[in-house]
């Protein structure tokens, strides 16, 4: 493809998903850090983003599986996850950690089931744009130094 | 060759119409400064600790309360420490209790994924100086860091 076209559908994939809300403020932070002695930085903190909030989600559901649930658990637990997510950037999922929160706060599980599942198809939406994204990005990195 | 993300007006309005203030690179530090991240998540921790470096900092991270006074009670020196207020075993308002009980008059900024007017306030009676959501921002940290680097304030 031509670079300067690729580049182009780099910088709209890009505006889309801050338009979108799927990512704010903190990930441009993150993007700012990558630089040609960190040439995979932004690849390697979504990585680490994705894998260390797995446990973190499976710490999640867990505590929503236990019966009688603990909801203070509950709370710290998400506590931790939504720090992870607002310190990659990715609005959509903390805003569904705020839902939650609101529920566990009211010990509300059928509430708190709701919206753990909204958390995860955000994080899920987010993890697939992304892997698409920084494919894009690769690609284009690969076209400018061709 | 890093991959180059859009720049320019791509970055400065993202979308939203907003424009930023700050980045972690408008400051240039004329004196070496050092920040200890408590942090009981390794990926904030990493976060927090790179976006110190970015701004010039030296930084040393630990994962919890305990740690982090140790740290201070050997004698290690810091002229900041952000301290997550959620923490294992022992939390940021009892760690910051603890550091400055040892004397240490650092400047310290209590960061949490949730933040709330009696959070702050509890903070700020704890000892600490600064309350911020997390992640901080180069808003909040940049004017910290001019002020420890004995620069005038640009705001």
């Amino acid at each position: 493809m031509d670079r300067n076209r690729l580049q182009h559908q780099v910088a709209c994939m890009r505006r889309s998903l801050f338009d979108q809300g799927y990512l704010d403020e903190p990930f441009i932070q993150l993007e700012e850090l990558q630089d040609d002695a960190n040439p995979n930085f932004v690849q390697e903190i979504v990585t680490l983003f994705y894998s260390d909030s797995a446990r973190l989600i499976q710490n999640i559901e867990h505590a929503l599986n236990s019966r009688p649930i603990d909801f203070d658990k509950l709370d710290d637990y998400m506590h931790q996850f939504k720090g992870s997510s607002s310190s990659i950037g990715a609005k959509k999922v903390t805003n569904e950690c705020t839902v939650f929160r609101e529920y566990c706060s009211a010990e509300n599980a059928e509430g708190c089931i709701r919206s753990f599942q909204q958390v995860k198809q955000e994080y899920a939406i987010l993890r697939r744009k992304l892997e698409v994204y920084l494919q894009m990005v690769r690609q284009a990195a690969v076209s400018r130094t061709a | 060759m890093a991959p180059a993300f859009p720049s320019g007006d791509d970055r400065a309005d993202f979308g939203t119409g907003e424009h930023k203030q700050f980045s972690f690179h408008d400051i240039v530090l004329r004196n070496r400064l050092t920040a200890l991240v408590v942090d009981g998540v390794d990926f904030c921790r990493l976060v927090e600790q790179g976006f110190l470096r970015s701004c010039g900092l030296e930084t040393q991270g630990v994962n919890n309360g305990d740690a982090a006074v140790e740290l201070i009670a050997s004698g290690a020196k810091f002229d900041l420490i952000i301290i997550d207020m959620f923490l294992p075993v022992m939390d940021g308002l009892e760690t910051t209790r603890r550091i400055r009980a040892l004397g240490e008059r650092c400047k310290i900024v209590g960061v949490s994924a949730y933040i709330g007017e009696n959070d702050r306030e509890a903070f700020l009676a704890a000892g600490g100086d600064v309350f911020s959501e997390k992640p901080v921002s180069p808003e909040v940290l940049i004017p910290i860091l001019r002020e420890l680097d004995g620069q005038y304030s640009n705001i």
